[in-house]
């Protein structure tokens, strides 16, 4: 009886205040809305960039005078890094293979005739655990005096630059994102709190009566928060439908087109029934928290 | 001469009247109606006045800021049962004295206690519950304008938590007793004055609070529609609720001749019983 009471008079509020209640729905929808396209996005870049930096490879160079005993310690070296857990694999490729891997990328191998000898060194190719650390594992290779210091990055190569560059753009869109994000949710607080605050003015004759016939606090506060969550949660539901024809009209047709192309796209994000309950849930809290902040600054009690 | 004998003056069946007292004579303790009637109000209400007293005033001073006194070293004392009038010009301290019984604010000094309870000491939490004790009629009415008449009464049950059953017995009864039976679907803005005053009356005591407020209840309406409020009261009044009412109305209060608590300037300037609005002139 009481739940029943609590939304009769909740919805007779936004029945009284129709256009305030429906901009503060239009709000939380665009909040949502773009929450919702962000979450599957930054979900996606993340699990891209995750992809990239397991492909950040070190190339470690070995200089062609190096004798077998070098080459056999700076391998050994490499498996005391993997066995640190710094390294996650490595291989060795010859200068045979280098040359080999060289002609393949080649649109005409035949130039390579014109070389008197094999240019290329023989090197390390290896895989790190994570791609942060790779400046690590450079250090602790360098020592070593198979090294053919004449090559890039004094012979150990490593994506240095690309690998960092990726990072910062990850962290950068997580962050953006989460600083649009939050602009968005104070803003729908802010608008679902002021439309309890002209509810509660709105109502002031029934809070007044309510009080002098004994109503506790809390029997005066639930319509209001009630409100408060029901704005939330129809702007979040209406938002949720757009998000779905957006994925049925654009996302999922270039998906299919995409993957049927000639990258294959591992990178994974949210599915959408996840997504639509996590945002309704936002949707909700926002609206309870929105009109929980109006009640304490206006609702004395 | 209507106001000594309201079985006479006013239409009323026998039956009304047993279902208006809501606690039958102590001398009755096996009737077991009346044991769960008192039972079931005493639950809602924290009101118990154990001395006969039903409101103590002692030394109570109100201060508004730093020299204005809305209420200076007042102490008085209304039984249970009593109907008083408080008199007293515009600013006098009426106000403030109706303000301080539900607990709208606090004396600055001195004690308040009402039905037993030390105002002073008790927590916000409990305000309500002290409220469901005290019914409040007041000049403006309060009646929420969107909802019919049955619905404005219903409403005070609903907010205290009342189950819906006992709102459908109480409702119709509380209307029948005011008079309002057949205006139970109306809206207030198509009701008289009158009639709007005693819809507010009938929200105030659907409960049977022991204590019934009245702050200028016949303010805005003519002498005839307030002789028909006043004896509505008085009626109240005699099923044992305590009524303390507010009022300007110097010749409702020489008809009347109750106990006339007269204040001035915030201060107590006469209390006297079975009188008239101002002493006699010399």
């Amino acid at each position: 009886m009481r739940l029943g009471f609590f939304f009769r008079e909740a919805i007779r509020s936004i029945k009284a205040n129709v256009a305030i209640s429906v901009a503060a729905i239009v709000t939380v929808m665009i909040a949502v809305f773009i929450l919702g396209t962000f979450i599957p996005s930054y979900l996606y870049v993340q699990s891209t960039v995750n992809q990239q930096k397991s492909r950040l490879d070190i190339q470690v160079y070995v200089a062609d005078a190096a004798p077998q005993s070098q080459v056999a310690a700076l391998q050994a070296q490499i498996v005391a890094l993997q066995s640190q857990g710094l390294i996650k694999s490595f291989s060795f490729i010859s200068k045979t293979d280098a040359l080999n891997q060289f002609k393949a990328r080649l649109n005409d191998p035949t130039i390579l005739t014109l070389l008197p000898n094999n240019p290329l060194p023989a090197s390390f190719d290896v895989k790190p655990v994570d791609p942060a650390k790779d400046g690590q594992i450079a250090i602790a290779l360098r020592a070593s005096h198979a090294i053919d210091t004449t090559m890039p990055g004094n012979g150990i190569s490593y994506a240095e630059t690309t690998t960092n560059r990726l990072l910062t753009i990850a962290q950068f869109i997580q962050y953006a994102g989460l600083v649009l994000i939050a602009i968005l949710l104070v803003a729908a607080i802010l608008l679902i709190g002021n439309t309890i605050r002209l509810s509660i003015f709105a109502r002031r004759r029934e809070v007044e009566v309510m009080r002098l016939v004994g109503a506790t606090n809390w029997f005066i506060r639930w319509p209001f928060i009630i409100e408060g969550i029901i704005c939330g949660v129809v702007g979040a539901v209406v938002s949720v439908v757009i998000l779905w024809i957006a994925k049925i009209l654009v996302v999922d047709p270039y998906v299919s087109t995409s993957t049927g192309g000639l990258t294959k796209d591992s990178a994974s994000t949210i599915g959408f029934g996840t997504l639509a309950v996590i945002l309704i849930i936002a949707g909700g809290a926002v609206g309870a928290v929105g009109s929980g902040f109006t009640l304490r600054r206006f609702l004395k009690v | 001469m209507w106001s000594r004998r309201p079985s006479e003056s006013f239409r009323m069946s026998t039956d009304a009247d047993a279902q208006l007292n809501p606690e039958p004579a102590s001398s009755a303790p096996g009737r077991r109606a009346g044991r769960t009637a008192e039972r079931r109000i005493d639950r809602r209400s924290i009101l118990r006045p154990g001395d006969g007293s039903m409101v103590i005033f002692d030394g109570v001073t109100k201060r508004y800021g730093e020299d204005v006194v809305g209420l200076d070293n007042i102490s008085l004392s209304i039984d249970a049962g009593e109907f008083v009038f408080l008199v007293g010009p515009s600013g006098s301290g009426k106000s403030t004295f109706i303000r301080l019984l539900i607990k709208e604010m606090d004396a600055s000094e001195g004690t308040v206690i009402v039905g037993g309870r030390d105002l002073g000491k008790m927590s916000r939490a409990k305000v309500p519950y002290l409220r469901r004790g005290i019914g409040c009629v007041f000049q403006d009415f309060k009646l929420l304008p969107g909802r019919t008449i049955y619905e404005n009464v219903a409403y005070a049950l609903e907010v205290t938590g009342d189950a819906p059953k006992s709102i459908r017995r109480k409702v119709p009864e509380i209307l029948a007793l005011t008079g309002l039976a057949d205006k139970a679907d109306r809206l207030p803005n198509e009701l008289s004055g009158g009639e709007q005053q005693r819809v507010s009356i009938a929200r105030a005591f659907v409960n049977h609070p022991r204590l019934l407020i009245a702050d200028e209840p016949t303010g805005n309406l003519d002498p005839d529609t307030s002789i028909g409020i006043m004896q509505l009261l008085y009626r109240i009044n005699r099923t044992g609720t305590t009524v303390v009412m507010a009022t300007h109305d110097r010749d409702l209060v020489d008809k009347m001749q109750m106990r006339v608590i007269a204040l001035e300037d915030g201060k107590l300037v006469r209390d006297e019983r079975s009188a008239s609005y101002a002493t006699a002139e010399p």
